[in-house]
């Protein structure tokens, strides 16, 4: 391996990193919000992707009317669950998050879809489609789990994976699509050509690291989200409802997962599966960080990227195996780093 | 007394009636789901075109999922044999999970018409394997096409990209000794995962043992990742790809970065294109047209055709084996195991079959032809061998 | 959650009769046992998933791995070795059993989060290793495995491969069962009550955890050899990490917290997976690939329904198994107390910051056989760190602490427990789920020796039995025999508190330390405490108490020991410090 190689394979490896970084700060915050470890993550980058694809080809995305029916299936959600309190205000408000929000997405994409509008409209459709979706999904599969283990809460989560994978399968077919780049632009660096489309997602994924930092550092929503993490009484006693928290986080992190599969699909071929294994590094990359630091999680995903990008060149059979046991050694000085046996409170 | 005969007739009816009303059943166990429902969906999607009587006889076909899972696909090939009694499987999509297969036809003495790739399936032929047929055709016949090819072209050296799985390990085995053969060099081996997102170091260490040639053996649109970056990383040898690709999504996704790629395929994929004397155009025509009438033009791929031939198989066989059973028997599975292994001069939509008690798949080269890709199309190359 | 941990003796007899009359019912679909065949292989995976996850709170997701190890050894060792499957048994148990306690050893030291990665990790790379190894055949496996035979007959599939995998696995359950009463299986389930109170009554938690990795690989394992010789062909598919998740979430549904909910879960999911097959292109027609969309739908319903689990809605039991009686014996004999006035516990110069926070500065006291000392302060004055300083759960920055006149310092807790020191909680530390009588037993842990074998084998009935009759004695000590089968969890907040008293006792101490035994209860009860505390003393034990009371405080002990801002305000008898004006100003100035 001589240097130049390796610069390339640094380069492939950030870029690959970039979109576990993504997916680990998605994970870092559902979990810290909700102690949800959110495996359909990878979905969401999944539909990002083809949905946009589905766009991009003149078609109707499946997402569509998966869009409509979670969102039906919140309100339902909604309201038996303020059944007792709810007024017609109340319910109107629900009506319109639940029911016209989604509907307005449908009938634009519904419009536009046919008129092949342009990348930049296909994308804003894209995100439009796929963000309601975590917040819909809270309310239908996670809330009333809110007081389970973490355990029944990951088991839910492989429960909603599977769900998404198959009507991934059903939407958009087994085979898989790519999308044009952003931008075609590319720059030579030395012996590298680095293209626009990997700027983009180097440069996104460090807008959303210093977004999430200022949202929850700045914002007061933001410390309220925090707040719910570190004590769910308090924050209630607060006024901050742990429900809203939850579905604000999955919102975000739906939106950063269709952000992803946006900005891999000129870069890869996406298929209705391809999320679960990145999400899986991006999880690896998540817990390295504790499931609590961003930056940290955001560190990892770069390394776990450049591991994943040299171990494919020098042995690429084992490339899985050589990624999965790096993580061994790390995991073991994370935990020998963090306390000891001292349940104490 | 006269209650005794009633009684004994009405037991015989009920032992015999549904011997005599028991139509044909097949089963078909594919991967609908999974990681290989790029190839188990158009064979599900087949099997709704397939005629529902053979040699008069009505013919059920009972179709189940796997999921790409060699647990599933056994229970389900158990499944078909105890309960529904089926005269004969077809199935499944993959290699792992049709070997796995191969114990239950053999113990349960269904006929087996595999639709997955490797010459393992149907050989070295013993008595378990008696049972098992396979419609597609070997990886090795593929291979020696390709090598053919490389030797023609002047290729001194090949860099193998090939599916971290059953089907990369099966061309990889198969192309290695016919490289030899010919004086090729394998000069890296690299491989790499269905859903990869990345290939970059893969493509730079090929690269770096600079072949005259890349061989890359996947299916379906994911074999477009390794030419695409190879091409972004201006490799400027030759490409090859293997039949696995052959489906317009492939076009689709890889598109002009597939432009004059060659690989093997059956001639089903350019039907067509083959001489009006060639017998298998019609065949391969009909389902064609058949098929895309149902799914949509372009919509058309060979693993789907692969079904279809099971059901050429089976319909050239079971008017012979009715002769001498009845269907739902013993007996019946059993002439129906020999009608298909006296098969001779067949035509389906990848070929022309005789099956010998040796040879389960009966191939010969008119079952490959040689394909390039052009202007976003395929092209039948000239037959040069 | 109790821990239900085994379905009723009716429930349990009518499930078998109807697995064993299965094969033999006229009318029942051949398919039908294939399929139980599978759900009880899966069964006996998740039986050890219980015990690991369930019981021991340890989460894994590698399961299928020590299945693939243990159906790759017999597939090489039958078919290239040309050993019968019987012989190969035992090589597949003892090599899964060897990895497990290699990969245990490594993996167990990672905590929270980081294990259950650590588990998927391990499985991801199983994976990849066998399709990457010429040796296993690489992705297509190794076929051509010999059937399992039984008495000279071959076992191919259907009823006969049916009863020999419910035969295994009733075999599981059974010594699951017996290794979950066990002395090794009440550490187990010590496991989830605290890694800290299961440590100070001398249990090895490291070691348990092995214990219980090991146990569940070796299950694994078994599901494995008998997978491959059933299917008689295998390859790596069915080892890889959909089917490690697959297990869990069979554990999961069903209720990881029994041995009836493991097994109901593998029945279910198996037969729900195969029922949406049948039923589904009914609904949606023939075309659809809807399985793992309405099964993913059905799990997030079910668990929303029942988040515990289905077995414990189906069972609805409250009350944990009371735990067999053995033969009436005697307590254990009583461990000879030191001479009254014997110093047991001597601490010098104990010194603890955090960070830079100092919270025990220089504090030394003594407690001597047969004296009651009292650990008195305001809130926040040090007294509980102290309390983990002596007992070894935190480190000292520094200081000496000595037992028995043996220095202790920097020894864990467990190590401090043999030397005949117990203790309680301030946060109650009981294993909730576990019957009173079982917790307190477990303080007779050292007391006793038997392992996880004869545990399992059931060899251990004479120490059971001692070690039970010792508890009871300790119980009714305390009075609460009445509460003997109830689950701890389900006694009031005092009530708990007297238990870990009877807990404490069980270990058979020299010297007793509480922590705040008095709080929550009723006036009663600290009476009835107070008396308890001083037949101790008479009896020559020495007891350390923290407490807020200081009407129980001033009434009972012998000294008092005032601290305040971590430091060592003044010692002596209660009359001397209630006049001390140092102690008053402290009182006084921090409650006004």
């Amino acid at each position: 391996m001589d240097a130049t190689i390796l610069l390339l394979l640094l380069q492939d490896g950030v870029v690959n990193g970039a979109i576990y970084a993504l997916i680990a700060l998605s994970l870092v915050l559902v979990f810290t919000v909700t102690r949800v470890i959110l495996i359909p993550q990878g979905e969401f980058v999944a539909y990002g992707a083809l949905t946009l694809a589905s766009l991009e080809a003149g078609t109707l995305p499946g997402t569509v009317p998966l869009l409509l029916g979670l969102g039906g299936l919140a309100f339902l959600a909604d309201c038996a669950e303020g059944r007792h309190s709810l007024d017609g205000r109340g319910l109107l408000r629900l009506a319109l998050r639940d029911l016209a929000l989604p509907g307005i997405v449908a009938a634009s994409a519904w419009i536009l879809a046919p008129m092949k509008p342009g990348l930049l409209i296909e994308i804003l459709v894209t995100l439009a489609i796929v963000t309601p979706m975590g917040g819909f999904l809270h309310a239908v599969a996670f809330r009333p789990l809110a007081h389970a283990s973490v355990l029944v809460l990951l088991i839910a989560s492989v429960g909603v994976h599977l769900a998404l994978t198959g009507l991934g399968l059903v939407f958009f077919g087994a085979e898989g699509s790519r999308t044009p780049p952003l931008s075609e632009a590319s720059f030579p660096a030395g012996p590298l050509l680095i293209s626009g489309q990997s700027l983009w997602m180097i440069g996104l994924t460090l807008a959303i690291i210093v977004g999430l930092w200022l949202f929850f550092s700045r914002t007061l929503l933001g410390k309220a989200l925090i707040a719910t993490a570190v004590n769910r009484l308090g924050a209630r006693l607060m006024g901050i409802a742990p429900a809203l928290a939850g579905r604000l986080s999955f919102s975000v992190a739906a939106f950063i997962g269709a952000l992803s599969g946006v900005l891999i699909a000129p870069l890869t071929t996406v298929y209705y599966d391809t999320g679960f294994l990145i999400g899986l590094k991006g999880f690896v990359a998540a817990i390295i960080g504790g499931l609590a630091s961003y930056p940290a999680a955001a560190a990892a995903a770069i390394l776990v990227g450049i591991i994943e990008s040299v171990a494919s060149f020098e042995a690429s059979a084992f490339k899985e195996v050589i990624v999965f046991m790096a993580i061994i050694p790390v995991l073991l000085w994370r935990s020998l780093r963090s306390a000891p046996v001292e349940d104490e409170e | 007394m006269r209650r005794i005969v009633w009684a004994l007739a009405l037991a015989g009816t009920v032992l015999a009636g549904p011997v005599l009303a028991q139509p044909i059943k097949i089963g078909v166990t594919i991967a609908k789901t999974g990681p290989a429902a790029s190839l188990g969906i158009p064979q599900a999607n087949t099997v709704t075109l397939l005629p529902t009587e053979i040699g008069g006889q009505k013919v059920e076909w009972i179709v189940l999922d796997d999921a790409t899972d060699t647990t599933k696909g056994v229970a389900n090939a158990r499944k078909l044999a105890s309960d529904d009694h089926v005269d004969a499987i077809v199935g499944s999509s993959v290699t792992p999970v049709s070997l796995a297969l191969i114990e239950v036809a053999a113990e349960a003495k269904v006929p087996l018409i595999s639709l997955a790739a490797s010459s393992k399936i149907v050989a070295p032929m013993d008595d378990k394997r008696r049972w098992v047929f396979k419609a597609p055709q070997n990886d090795g016949l593929m291979a020696e096409a390709i090598a053919a090819h490389m030797a023609k072209a002047g290729v001194k050296s090949v860099g193998f990209i090939g599916f971290n799985d059953a089907y990369g390990d099966g061309w990889l085995a198969e192309i290695t000794p016919r490289l030899e053969a010919k004086g090729i060099k394998l000069a890296a081996t690299e491989r790499y995962a269905r859903t990869d997102t990345s290939v970059t170091g893969q493509v730079l260490k090929v690269m770096a043992a600079r072949p005259d040639a890349v061989l890359i053996a996947g299916s379906g649109t994911p074999a477009a990742l390794p030419q695409k970056t190879l091409k972004e990383r201006g490799y400027a040898g030759k490409y090859y790809q293997t039949h696995g690709v052959a489906n317009a999504d492939f076009l689709r996704v890889g598109g002009k970065d597939l432009e004059g790629t060659v690989l093997p395929a059956g001639p089903l994929l350019v039907a067509e294109q083959l001489p009006e004397a060639n017998p298998v155009r019609k065949v391969a025509l009909d389902y064609t047209k058949a098929y895309e009438a149902k799914f949509g033009a372009g919509s058309l791929a060979t693993f789907g055709g692969h079904a279809y031939d099971a059901q050429v198989l089976l319909a050239n066989a079971i008017p012979v084996a009715l002769k001498t059973a009845k269907p739902g028997t013993p007996e019946f599975r059993s002439a129906l195991r020999d009608a298909i292994e006296g098969l001779k001069d067949v035509v389906y939509t990848n070929g022309v079959v005789n099956m010998t008690p040796t040879d389960h798949v009966g191939q010969d080269d008119r079952a490959r032809v040689m394909v390039t890709i052009e202007n976003g199309k395929w092209k039948l190359l000239p037959a040069t061998n | 959650m109790p821990t239900r941990l085994a379905p009723t003796p009716l429930l349990t007899g009518l499930f078998t009769l109807l697995v064993v009359a299965l094969p033999v019912l006229p009318g029942v679909p051949p398919f039908w046992l294939t399929l139980m065949t599978y759900a009880g292989l899966s069964a006996i995976v998740v039986t050890g998933l219980v015990v690991l996850t369930g019981v021991a709170g340890i989460t894994s997701f590698g399961q299928a791995m020590f299945v693939g190890i243990s159906a790759y050894a017999t597939a090489l060792l039958t078919t290239q070795g040309g050993l019968s499957p019987w012989l190969s048994l035992p090589v597949a148990l003892v090599l899964s059993a060897v990895a497990a306690w290699a990969i245990g050893a490594i993996t167990l030291r990672l905590s929270g989060h980081y294990l259950p990665l650590g588990t998927i990790a391990w499985n991801i790379s199983f994976f990849y290793v066998l399709g990457n190894t010429d040796a296993l055949g690489r992705y297509d496996g190794l076929t051509g495995l010999p059937p399992i035979s039984l008495f000279g007959h071959p076992v191919l599939g259907g009823g006969e491969a049916m009863l020999l995998t419910w035969g295994f696995l009733a075999l599981s359950l059974w010594l699951t069962h017996r290794l979950l009463r066990s002395r090794t299986g009440r550490a187990i389930r010590a496991l989830k009550g605290g890694v800290v109170a299961a440590e100070s009554f001398g249990v090895d938690t490291a070691r348990v955890k092995i214990v219980a990795f090991v146990y569940a690989a070796m299950l694994a394992a078994l599901s494995g050899w008998l997978y491959a010789h059933i299917q008689r062909a295998i390859n790596p598919t069915p080892f890889g990490i959909n089917a490690g998740i697959e297990y869990l979430l069979m554990a999961v549904i069903g209720g990881a917290g029994s041995i009836g909910g493991g097994v109901f879960g593998a029945v279910l999911v198996t037969v729900l997976k195969d029922q949406l097959q049948n039923v589904l292109p009914l609904v949606f027609g023939a075309q659809g690939n809807f399985e793992a969309i309405v099964f993913g739908v059905l799990l997030v319903l079910m668990l929303q329904r029942a988040p515990d689990g289905l077995w414990p809605l189906i069972v609805r039991r409250s009350v944990a198994a009371p735990p067999e009686r053995g033969p009436a014996r005697e307590p254990l004999a009583p461990r000879p107390a030191a001479a009254p006035g014997t110093v047991l516990l001597e601490a010098a110069n104990l010194k603890k910051t955090f960070g830079g926070l100092v919270a025990v500065n220089d504090i030394g006291f003594a407690v001597r056989a047969g004296e009651v000392v009292a650990l008195i302060g305001p809130n926040g004055a040090g007294k509980s760190t102290t309390f983990n300083l002596v007992t070894g759960v935190a480190r000292l920055t520094s200081g000496a602490v000595r037992l028995g006149g043996r220095e202790v310092t920097g020894l864990p807790a467990r190590r401090i427990a043999r030397l005949g020191c117990a203790r309680t909680f301030q946060h109650v530390k009981l294993v909730a789920g576990m019957s009173v009588i079982e917790n307190v037993a477990l303080g007779a842990h050292l007391r006793g020796s038997a392992g996880p074998f004869r545990g399992a084998l059931g060899l251990d009935a004479a120490e059971e039995a001692a070690l039970f009759a010792e508890a009871e004695s300790q119980l009714a000590r305390v009075g609460l025999t009445a509460c003997r089968d109830l689950p701890a969890g389900s006694l009031a907040l005092g009530q708990q508190r007297i238990v870990e008293i009877a807990r404490a006792l069980c270990l058979g101490p020299q010297l007793l330390l509480l922590d705040e035994p008095a709080a929550g209860l009723r006036h009663q009860e600290k009476q009835s405490l107070s008396d308890l505390l001083r037949r101790l003393r008479q009896e020559g034990l020495g007891i350390l108490l923290v407490e807020h009371d200081m009407d129980f405080v001033m009434g009972l002990a012998d000294r008092l020991v005032v601290m305040n801002f971590g430091a060592k305000l003044c010692e002596g008898a209660p009359a001397t410090v209630r006049r001390d004006p140092a102690v008053v100003e402290a009182y006084l100035g921090s409650a006004a």
